[in-house]
């Protein structure tokens, strides 16, 4: 056996788990706003841009301020304003959702960069720290791992909870549903699907954009051009992945955030193995997912919301 | 007299190139069942529409218990009171039925018991069955519909429209239809039944009103005084239809044979169920029943649209029940299937790429199309068939229906097909369309050709058939002889008397 | 109460796209000015700097159309899915696996006479780039997989799938240690046809209008329109929609992959992550502006081609070249408005609520 060979250290093991728990907060943020935004029936494709705006944005916020808090609503605002152009594009105008949604990824990462120049390489710094929750942060091993996390982790979870709470037990979530399920029926029932839909959209960049700040705040901890590195496009894959719902994208952010721990952390387990193709997990996981999902879809109604992509506009006949 | 429920007064709609509604009247009284009457195109569904908020009337007034009203969405409507059941159910098939319900008027924080407890006290009111945690993609036809009055009631709906409800229902479901209608009455609130039955609006309605053209002929009949001649004079107009002369065919060998035929529907339901019939040379074969028994997989299945999963189709003795739908046009088949703009056309393409559907084939140049002669193929269809047309590069789109139609009959047909099946040809057509196609087909049939029609106009059946098959819950029930059976024996039969 | 609608015209402006094109060019550069006069940088320096280095003189002309040739052979990839309706977000990683597998055929024909090697390595990169599209296709054809996710998905596995070659098996030896692929066999190199404009330039335009030419006029076009139209119909015709997925994906993963050879033989000396460089997503909205037309892809690739081009020369004048980053998206953007506005009418309605 290959197991017994390897030696595990317990710094390794807490590294690793810690690592997860960070990455996983990261995309479950972006995931989540995705989530939201689909599940009303708009793709939105802008998420790796979205997040850039949202790190430069939480950058500079929490720099200026002193406080990442100040950097993390900064990232938020700065992520639903650029959202508002896929919003008034796609949903306002019924653009193609694809084609808006990737010239707002253009949009977001040039303007990041633009914005963004003269903070490469800015030596100031607004960072989150370690929360120390009386007791639980004293336990054995738990109290090193899950309970040694940021703030942002804990706001994650409960912007989660929030979600799946109004999407199941309110009225405003049942039509944001119905938006996504079945737009002209929705209107009927007297739901602004323009509304809800650009509301959806805005919600989901200010996710994805609070994302990016906890990138400049506490991830990474800095700004610099390409500091996303692509993890906008793992979201889009884990609100899939999740099945579109809040509880599932939170295992698949823990899942694909252990994936990007890995890479950074496999060395330590001693294990002969590319960090670099497990990096490719995430991406062939979601293919993976996504043709099961097809599979079923021949005895029942897919997962993924009915309206999805299309764009509505009241029959004039 | 109590002031009226809803006046509808001088509405006129129009639309490009059509005058929906020409200054049509209506008035119900509370407390009754009004039927609104008309042939197909007669502009009762846009009249309908005008008072559900789904279209502004660019004319007239519309007034609600005596006020007047101005409806910019069907959710203002709702909020006056005034529900719609739409032929297309305005259903979110994912959601249960009592999340279909209380969509738009839940309250903030939904608790899902009390959501489900309250809208099976509510089907319990009016009769009638529903399990409010059931997903509605599971549900029937018939329960959609009920879901869709259950909406409408929800929202306390003092006025109910109702348009060609009995369409989609089991005989069965259409007797409960009539309980939950006169429950809906008792309670105060009007209900309008739009139609062009005449049977069920007797047994249903307590008035009627005429649409004829866009305008209203007759109002506020008194359907207990009326006489049905009578009303059927009114909705078809002095001119009586044009005659469509039958001419007794002389049937030859079988071409069309489908033996134990069995077709299950997207959702695994048996949609036909071991069928079996046969189409001889120069005979039409007419297939009666009410809409949603099987007839559109029993014609897919024919096509080659829908995989039979028992049974065999046979063209000619030659086998092709999985066979392609190449095979199948080669062995002489031709389909005018009943969504022309879905299946058998590409709407947004030219008629020139519309017209060469069926041939495009034997127009090959290597791997080139022959274009001039794609062109020379439609002009001469155009001629041959009178279609309208513009230019050949405009849309297939920009054509009428009846234009449509004719051009898509004359493509199938110019392939000297053996056998043709037709699905619903006439449907949606003007009077002089509905005559063209019947003459084309009828010229067919003397030519030789087998034609198996499937309609849901009994009359057409009855003035067009060699034979007339009835099916319901997919399969064949009964057969007739058109020239010995009265309509109420045919009529009898699609309601699965059993 | 008043609200605005829209409303369509019965009749959509004759000529709408190209001024839709140019208005939102101007509604770019109007944007950008306002950007660059907000960050303090100078606004006319800038764009005349980014003119004259993409299309003021015969040299900046041939980077300019060199650019372009990567651009539109993407943007005619999606096109091409487009007539389908199907959108292949894939380019990005069609072109990396298409290099990648021209590299590959560098590797094994190192000592191969120059043409020979180039159509060799051409001819590898089409057919990395339709195995890339493989899997994708089969998926969309056989269990209705939604190719936009599986497409974009794969991207992120090319790029990392030669992140990894680069650091194993294909790292060069003489690198120094470091991470790179070892270069292409210097024969296999497109020569230059006019300043420094290579040979591919010629070849997309051939490509482009051969493409054009043969789904116009040949049966499988016709075939492939009545399918990407109306699906029904198709089936009803005997048209098998199974088949024509899988083509049109493969084809347009070939056409994707061979831009990504021609890079690799044009103006890349080896195989690196970067070779795409964004020209498969910034083909998307090539094909979007151009609606899908090839001959429309090949002028708005040479558009972006320019603002790409324009946007690298800017920093020496101390600009951000994120600039043409953001003038591309805002082209986009600029032309959905002015399309909309242009099939639509804006009206004011006096809305009455029911009480």
């Amino acid at each position: 056996m290959i197991l017994a060979e390897i030696s595990i250290s317990e710094a390794a093991v807490i590294g690793l788990v810690v690592a997860t728990i960070k990455f996983a907060t990261l995309l479950y943020l972006a995931a989540l706003g995705e989530t939201i935004a689909e599940r009303a029936g708009v793709l939105n494709l802008g998420v790796e841009g979205m997040m850039a705006m949202g790190a430069v944005a939480g950058y500079i916020g929490g720099v200026a301020s002193g406080s990442p808090w100040v950097g993390l609503l900064v990232g938020a605002l700065a992520g639903a304003a650029i959202s508002m152009v896929h919003a008034i594009a796609a949903v306002g105008l019924g653009a193609d959702q694809v084609v808006s949604g990737l010239a707002l990824t253009l949009l977001g990462l040039g303007l990041a960069d633009f914005i963004g120049d003269s903070y490469t390489d800015d030596p100031r710094r607004a960072l989150f720290t370690e929360v120390d929750i009386p007791v639980l942060s004293d336990i054995k091993w738990l109290g090193d791992t899950i309970f040694s996390t940021s703030p942002v982790t804990y706001l994650a979870i409960a912007i989660g909870v929030v979600t799946w709470f109004v999407f199941s037990r309110t009225s405003l979530g049942l039509g944001l549903r119905a938006v996504g399920e079945s737009a002209s029926t929705a209107d009927a029932a007297g739901h602004s699907v323009t509304a809800m839909r650009m509301g959806a959209v805005m919600v989901g960049g200010a996710l994805a954009g609070m994302s990016g700040a906890y990138l400049s705040t506490f991830v990474v901890g800095a700004w610099s051009v390409g500091v996303t590195a692509g993890r906008g496009w793992i979201a889009v894959a884990l609100v899939i992945f999740g099945a579109w719902r809040p509880g599932r994208v939170a295992i698949g952010a823990l899942l694909f955030g252990f994936t990007l721990a890995l890479q950074l952390r496999l060395q330590p387990f001693g294990i002969e193995f590319s960090p670099i193709l497990v990096s490719m997990l995430p991406y062939l996981l979601t293919v993976g997912v996504l043709i099961v999902i097809s599979y079923r879809a021949r005895n029942q109604p897919p997962p993924a919301p009915a309206g999805l992509g299309i764009a509505y506009r009241r029959e004039e006949r | 007299m109590s002031q009226p429920a809803v006046e509808l007064d001088g509405i006129w709609k129009r639309f490009p190139g059509v005058i929906a509604n020409a200054g049509a009247n209506l008035t119900v009284l509370p407390g009754t069942v009004h039927a609104v009457l008309g042939e197909n195109g007669a502009g009762k569904t846009t009249l309908m529409n005008c008072l559900a908020g789904v279209y502004l009337p660019d004319e007239g007034t519309v007034r609600i218990a005596g006020e007047e009203m101005r409806f910019s969405s069907p959710a203002d409507a709702l909020a006056a009171g005034i529900g719609m059941v739409h032929q297309e159910f305005r259903l979110v098939p994912t959601f249960t039925v009592a999340e279909n319900v209380v969509l738009g008027s839940a309250p903030a924080v939904i608790d899902q018991d009390a959501i489900n407890r309250d809208v099976a006290e509510l089907a319990e009111r009016f009769g009638f069955e529903a399990d409010p945690k059931r997903p509605v993609w599971q549900l029937s036809m018939g329960e959609r519909q009920r879901v869709e009055i259950l909406k409408a009631l929800w929202r306390d709906a003092r006025v109910l429209i109702l348009d060609e409800p009995t369409a989609v229902l089991t005989p069965q479901e259409a007797v409960e239809l009539g309980a939950v209608l006169r429950q809906m009455v008792a309670e105060g609130r009007s209900v309008i039944f739009i139609s062009h039955k005449l049977d069920e609006v007797t047994s249903f309605c307590d008035e009627g009103t005429v649409l004829r053209g866009g305008a209203t002929v007759a109002a506020s009949i008194n359907i207990a005084d009326a006489d049905a001649a009578q009303l059927a004079e009114l909705m078809v107009g002095s001119s009586s239809t044009p005659e469509v002369s039958p001419r007794a065919g002389t049937p030859g060998d079988a071409i069309l044979e489908v033996d134990g035929l069995t077709v299950m529907d997207s959702r695994g339901l048996t949609a036909v169920d071991d069928l079996s019939l046969t189409v001889h040379a120069g005979e039409i074969v007419g297939v009666a029943g009410v809409a949603g028994n099987g007839q559109r997989a029993l014609t897919d299945a024919i096509a080659g649209l829908d995989t039979a999963t028992a049974g065999t189709i046979k063209i000619e003795s030659t086998d092709v029940t999985n066979a392609s739908t190449r095979r199948r046009v080669d062995a002489g088949l031709a389909y005018i299937p009943e969504d022309r703009l879905g299946v058998g056309l590409a709407p947004k393409l030219p008629i020139t790429h519309n017209a060469v559907i069926r041939s495009y084939r034997t127009m090959r140049q290597g791997p080139f199309l022959a274009w001039e002669r794609a062109r020379a193929f439609c002009t001469d269809l155009i001629d041959t068939f009178s279609v309208k047309v513009g230019r050949l590069d405009d849309p297939m789109a920009s054509l009428s229906g009846g234009n449509l139609q004719r051009l898509l009959l004359g493509r199938e047909l110019s392939g000297e097909p053996h056998i043709v099946v037709a699905a619903q040809p006439t449907r949606g057509l003007d009077v002089a369309g509905v005559a063209a196609i019947q003459n084309l087909l009828l010229d067919q049939r003397d030519s030789g050709t087998g034609i198996l029609m499937i309609s849901e106009d009994l009359d057409e059946l009855l003035a067009l058939a060699d034979r007339i098959l009835v099916m319901s819950e997919g399969r064949i029930v009964g057969e007739f002889d058109p020239r010995a059976t009265s309509r109420a024996e045919i009529g009898e039969a699609m309601m699965g008397a059993s | 109460m008043r609200r605005l609608v829209l409303q369509r015209r019965e009749t959509p402006t004759r000529g709408g796209q190209p001024a839709a094109f140019f208005i939102g060019l101007l509604f770019a550069l109007l944007i950008g000015a306002i950007l660059l006069t907000i960050a303090g940088d100078p606004v006319l320096d800038t764009y005349s700097r980014m003119w004259d280095r993409s299309l003021g003189s015969s040299e900046s002309i041939a980077t300019t159309l060199n650019r372009a040739v990567p651009l539109a052979l993407a943007g005619l990839a999606v096109s091409i899915a487009a007539t389908m309706g199907l959108w292949n977000i894939g380019a990005e990683g069609q072109i990396l696996f298409g290099a990648t597998a021209a590299t590959l055929v560098g590797r094994i024909g190192a000592d191969w006479p120059g043409p020979v090697l180039i159509v060799a390595m051409l001819l590898g990169a089409a057919i990395g780039g339709a195995l890339w599209s493989l899997g994708p296709g089969l998926a969309r054809a056989e269990i209705g997989v939604s190719e936009i996710i599986t497409t974009l998905m794969l991207n992120e596995v090319a790029l990392r799938l030669i992140r990894y070659l680069q650091n194993g098996a294909w790292k060069d030896p003489e690198g120094f240690g470091f991470p790179q692929i070892e270069a292409r066999p210097d024969q296999a190199e497109l020569g230059q046809i006019w300043e420094r404009a290579h040979l591919g330039v010629i070849i997309a335009i051939v490509v482009i209008l051969a493409f054009a030419w043969f789904l116009n006029r040949s049966v499988w076009g016709y075939e492939l329109k009545i399918a990407g139209s109306s699906p029904n119909t198709a089936t009803y015709a005997g048209i098998s929609m199974r088949r024509k997925i899988l083509g049109v994906m493969l084809l347009s993963g070939a056409v994707a992959g061979f831009a990504g050879g021609i890079e690799l033989t044009g103006t890349a000396a080896r195989l690196n992550e970067n070779i795409s460089n964004g020209y498969g997503f910034a083909g998307i909205i090539v094909a979007a502006l151009a609606l899908m037309r090839p001959s429309g892809v090949a002028l708005v690739a040479v558009a972006f081609g320019a603002v790409q081009v324009g946007g690298l020369s800017i920093q020496s004048l101390g600009v951000s070249s994120a600039v043409a980053t953001i003038l591309q998206a805002l082209i986009l953007f600029g032309a959905i408005g002015a399309s909309v506005l242009s099939s639509y009418r804006i009206r004011l309605v006096d809305r009455k609520v029911a009480a």
